[in-house]
């Protein structure tokens, strides 16, 4: 499977529902909205978004539905289901920890 | 949470798998609509359009492959993968018409004898009882020191249902074999079956009946008060046409009106095995039914008459539950030590109250169903070598799969989806099989007067065996090839068709088929072998001397307590029967007898002690098989006094108590003395002496084949029953005596019923050529589809071989080699496998011998004739097996053969 080189494992899918979290979006709204905020540091490419989209709709994490976009295109939108919210936190919450646990000791061996 | 998940993705999957089209389509806008937005930017940042599309592209990173991914995402693609292999094989099977057809009826016949087989021992064996939790349901039985059970009285049945705790409910039944049932007042009585049962049967057992009510408790507890009945679903049926008003109507059973209170309902086919119950009554009528005349049903502890089962509490164990029952059989023992002396008690579950001891009928059918196993065997070695050797024609094909990319697993899932479609079509012609069989068995008509059912059906249990035996089947010949064919390395694959000149390989695969010849062989061995000494030894038995004579004779069968006789009536009605019967012309004799020998009735078993012989310590008595029989018995049955005499009409009931024994009697316990003058004394040492007056022949008794055992005559004078048939002997058309006969009864009670007349030849058919005659078709067809599955695949095997040794062989004969040659060659590895499969054959072969003779037959040691016969024809099959095509290879030319590819 594609994997993008640069995240760390399973974080794609973290990012992804934190991103429907706040609204629901099509595709490459996702794929644009990845880029501001992340600023062109987490590069996700476009082959791996897709995949890593449908895992989560199939996974019962987000649902998907086919709205017309502002300019009249049909696009599929994506957006959290309940199961998603709860496995966004979870997701979140361990990141967390992994994140505070390595800055630590990160920290250590600086000083 | 697990549910929860379900709930969101289960529609998923049912759209990715109804509506795949649509589902693909979207898949197609979705990453269209992503690439528009994407060439859109790169157009904008100054790009031509046709670079924007490929830097798009390329951004993607392969859209074909990203699609895949997503759609390997759905976990649906095992499904449609399975779709494709198996519209892949039936294609491919259909293009090898010829062979998949023998394939396919191969598969058929060893699946289709296995279900039937399984049909029979589902029957006898496993089918559970039709009650709710059935596998609660326990039998209590009384154990004694020979192992063997038997019943308890009521009087035990109230003592375990007040002293045990395990269970929810004690219940009791009591089969009745003969009861005269007539729908009013007025109309000749019809022989029925009843039962017998306590009032919480149908509470305990959890049957809610369809019509009505079951019993209440307390309709069991005051003898006589409550003359209710419940009718079984096929009797209310057939007797009253599904009528909904029965219920409260009288009937009339054995004399006596009985309300219907209820219709048990059509789930419950009763918990017997052979027999349906018509009607069921309570307990407390059981005077009006009592089989045993001389003995108080409700106060002696020894008429032991009910089967006692019951339902285990929630958390008891059967083992519990048993120790419970066994300190409750020493109470017994203790307080009425005269009855109980040496009687334990015991729990058994439903399997092993089937597979008991003294049930015969399951061993036969276990022994058939390692044969039908047998059979399923050699088809799928069968199989699997014809699988085999295709596989290696299309070792270019899996090569060029593999090299393409595709995983192993994936081709052996292919394979083996190839196997299954083709075991599934072998499946629904087993099916087909098991179905021609079933009804096979049900064409036996059973000379019983009452209807005998027989438990084997084609129902839904027999079709999942069917269902299992096919996919274990498809395993089972798919795997092994499907694991060989995918492990050829590439290179060689792809470069020839001949796989196997890679020597190492090679090698590792005919030795697979090598053990595939060797099974063949040895399993045809065994099976040829049990068909042999199933043959023979029913064929033994089928065969007179028997010991009397057969033929020329009537039987008719009375009860007179179907219109309320007495003892001492009954036993003046059958004097004068037997004395009229022998005066009316056309017959030459008449006797009377409790159960004509082979006549399919169980026989009561005596206990004795004999006189002048040495008792074990640890024993009370002996026990041996005996009749009830009048003085004209032995001359009508044609039964031969060796020494002493008959009985007489002086052995009347106030005179000296007299029996005759058989010879193998005799000889078991007075082996250097005449047994003529010795005492036996009844039940135990200091018993009632009876004095035996003559030895018979030893005759069969209970089956045509079984081995000499015990035989004790009574007189009828001093030995009272109820029952009894009767027998005359013609000068001509046996038949032609029953319309005298029916005069003679109607003089002595124009209402008494003859509840069956039938000649003794019917009986003697039934028992002993028809019914061992099934299982010799069975076990015969077995042998045979076995032999022709093994030669057949023997056959192609060795024909293969050849056939891809034919470049070799070609080789061979252009630098020198002869045909005799070529011959050895070919046929002596041919031989060599023969041989070793004999060996083990053999081996097999002789232990299962054994075991049947130990079990079934009276035939003692080694059936040497069989082996003299079919080792040698089984060798010459298999040489010709093998001669067939080596000859083929050996006179091909080398010009030709070297050019064969």
């Amino acid at each position: 499977m594609s994997k993008p080189n640069d995240l760390v494992q399973g974080t794609l899918d973290l990012l992804l529902l934190k991103i429907l979290a706040l609204e629901p979006l099509h595709g490459w709204a996702i794929s644009l909205r990845l880029k501001s905020i992340s600023g062109d540091v987490l590069q996700v490419t476009d082959g791996s978004l897709y995949p890593a989209l449908h895992k989560l709709e199939q996974e019962g994490w987000i649902t998907a539905e086919w709205k017309q976009t502002e300019n009249n295109r049909r696009a599929k939108f994506y957006s959290l289901t309940r199961l998603g919210r709860k496995q966004l936190q979870s997701e979140a919450a361990n990141w967390q920890r992994l994140s505070a646990a390595i800055s630590h000791v990160v920290q250590l061996s600086e000083t | 949470m697990r549910i929860e998940h379900w709930w969101f993705t289960a529609p998923l999957r049912l759209k990715s798998i109804l509506r795949g089209r649509r589902v693909e389509r979207e898949l197609d806008e979705e990453l269209q609509f992503h690439l528009d937005h994407k060439i859109e930017e790169g157009i904008a940042a100054g790009l031509s359009p046709r670079a924007a599309r490929e830097a798009a592209l390329r951004a993607m990173g392969g859209l074909e492959q990203r699609k895949e991914e997503m759609r390997d995402m759905r976990h649906i693609h095992w499904l449609t993968d399975f779709v494709d292999d198996a519209s892949y094989a039936i294609r491919n099977l259909h293009r090898t018409f010829g062979l998949t057809a023998f394939v396919v009826i191969t598969l058929g016949l060893g699946i289709g004898m296995s279900a039937a087989v399984f049909s029979m021992l589902d029957g006898l064996v496993f089918r559970p009882y039709p009650v709710p939790q059935p596998g609660r349901v326990v039998t209590l039985a009384g154990t004694s020191r020979d192992k063997s059970i038997d019943d308890f009285s009521y009087r035990e049945y109230l003592d375990i249902r007040g002293g045990t705790t395990s269970y929810d409910g004690v219940i009791a039944g009591g089969p009745l074999q003969g009861v005269g049932f007539s729908a009013g007042p007025g109309t000749t009585p019809q022989v029925r079956v009843g039962m017998l049962v306590s009032g919480n049967y149908f509470r305990v057992l959890g049957v809610e009946p369809q019509l009505g009510r079951g019993f209440r408790d307390d309709e069991d507890e005051v003898a006589g008060r409550d003359a209710v009945v419940v009718l079984g679903p096929d009797f209310w049926k057939h007797e009253f046409a599904s009528d909904r008003s029965v219920v409260g109507r009288m009937v009339r059973l054995n004399g006596a009106d009985f309300t219907v209170v209820g219709v048990a309902p059509d789930t419950f086919t009763g918990m017997e095995l052979f027999q349906r119950p018509d009607f069921y009554m309570p307990l407390a009528m059981a005077r009006r039914f009592s089989t045993a005349p001389q003995k108080n049903f409700f106060e002696d502890r020894d008429d032991r008459e009910l089967t006692v089962m019951a339902r285990l509490r929630a958390g008891v164990s059967v083992p519990q539950s048993r120790s419970e029952i066994a300190v409750l059989a020493q109470r017994f023992e203790r307080e009425y030590p005269a009855l109980n002396r040496e009687r334990g008690a015991s729990v058994l579950t439903q399997f092993e109250i089937r597979t008991r001891a003294d049930a015969g009928e399951w061993k036969f059918i276990s022994i058939f169903a390692v044969l039908a196993l047998a059979v399923l065997l050699v088809a799928c070695t069968n199989v699997a070598g014809l699988l085999l050797s295709r596989a290696q024609t299309r070792t270019r094909e899996i090569a060029v799969r593999l090299a393409l990319g595709a995983g192993r697993f994936r081709l052996i899932r292919m394979l083996l989806t190839e196997s299954l479609v083709l075991a599934s079509l072998g499946g629904l012609a087993g099916a087909a099989v098991a179905y021609g069989a079933i009804r096979f068995f049900h064409t036996l008509a059973i000379p019983a007067e009452l209807p005998t059912t027989l438990p084997f059906q084609l129902d839904r249990r027999v079709l999942l065996a069917n269902l299992a035996l096919s996919v274990l089947s498809a395993i089972a010949c798919g795997l092994a090839p499907a694991l060989q064919s995918t492990r050829a390395d590439l290179v060689s694959g792809l470069k020839s068709t001949e796989a196997d000149s890679a020597s190492g390989i090679g090698r590792r695969q005919l030795w697979g088929r090598n053990v595939l010849v060797v099974a063949q062989v040895s399993m045809s061995l065994l099976l040829l072998t049990a068909s042999a000494v199933v043959t023979r030894g029913f064929h033994n038995s089928v065969a007179p001397p028997t010991g009397f004579v057969k033929d020329h004779l009537l039987l008719a069968r009375f009860d007179p307590r179907l219109v309320q006789y007495d003892r001492a009536k009954t036993q003046q009605f059958y004097k004068l029967l037997a004395e009229r019967a022998r005066t009316t012309p056309g017959v030459q004799s008449a006797g009377l007898t409790l159960n004509p020998p082979l006549g399919l009735g169980a026989f009561d078993r005596l206990a004795f002690v004999p006189d002048g012989f040495q008792l074990p310590r640890d024993r009370e008595n002996f026990t041996a098989m005996m009749d009830t029989v009048d003085e004209g018995f032995f001359t009508a049955m044609g039964v031969r006094i060796l020494r002493g005499r008959g009985f007489r009409a002086s052995d009347a009931a106030d005179a000296r108590r007299v029996a005759v024994v058989n010879e193998q009697f005799a000889r078991h316990y007075w082996p250097n003395a005449d047994a003529v003058g010795q005492h036996i004394r009844l039940d135990s040492r200091t018993g009632t002496p009876v004095e035996v007056i003559g030895v018979a022949e030893t005759i069969t008794y209970r089956q045509s084949f079984e081995k000499p055992r015990d035989f004790v005559y009574l007189p009828l004078a001093q030995h009272p029953q109820a029952r009894m048939v009767l027998l005359l002997r013609s000068s001509g058309d046996p038949r032609q005596l029953i319309e005298p006969l029916k005069d003679v009864v109607r003089a002595l009670d124009v209402n008494l019923p003859i509840s069956e007349t039938r000649t003794y030849e019917d009986v003697y058919r039934y028992s002993a050529v028809e019914g061992p005659g099934v299982g010799i078709h069975l076990v015969e067809t077995m042998g045979v589809v076995g032999l022709v599955l093994a030669l057949s695949g023997l056959y192609g095997l060795v024909a293969y071989n050849v056939s891809r040794r034919t470049r070799e062989i070609g080789i061979r004969i252009a630098i020198g080699a002869g045909p005799a040659d070529v011959l050895r060659l070919v046929m002596g590895k041919g031989l060599v496998l023969v041989g070793a499969g004999t060996a083990i054959g053999l081996v097999f072969g002789l232990a299962l011998e054994r075991v049947m003779n130990a079990i079934l037959f009276n035939a003692g040691g080694v059936d040497i004739l069989a082996y003299v016969v079919i080792v040698p024809a089984l060798l010459l099959a298999t040489v010709l097996a093998t001669y067939v095509p080596a000859r083929r290879a050996a006179k091909i030319a080398p010009t030709q053969a070297l050019r064969y590819e």
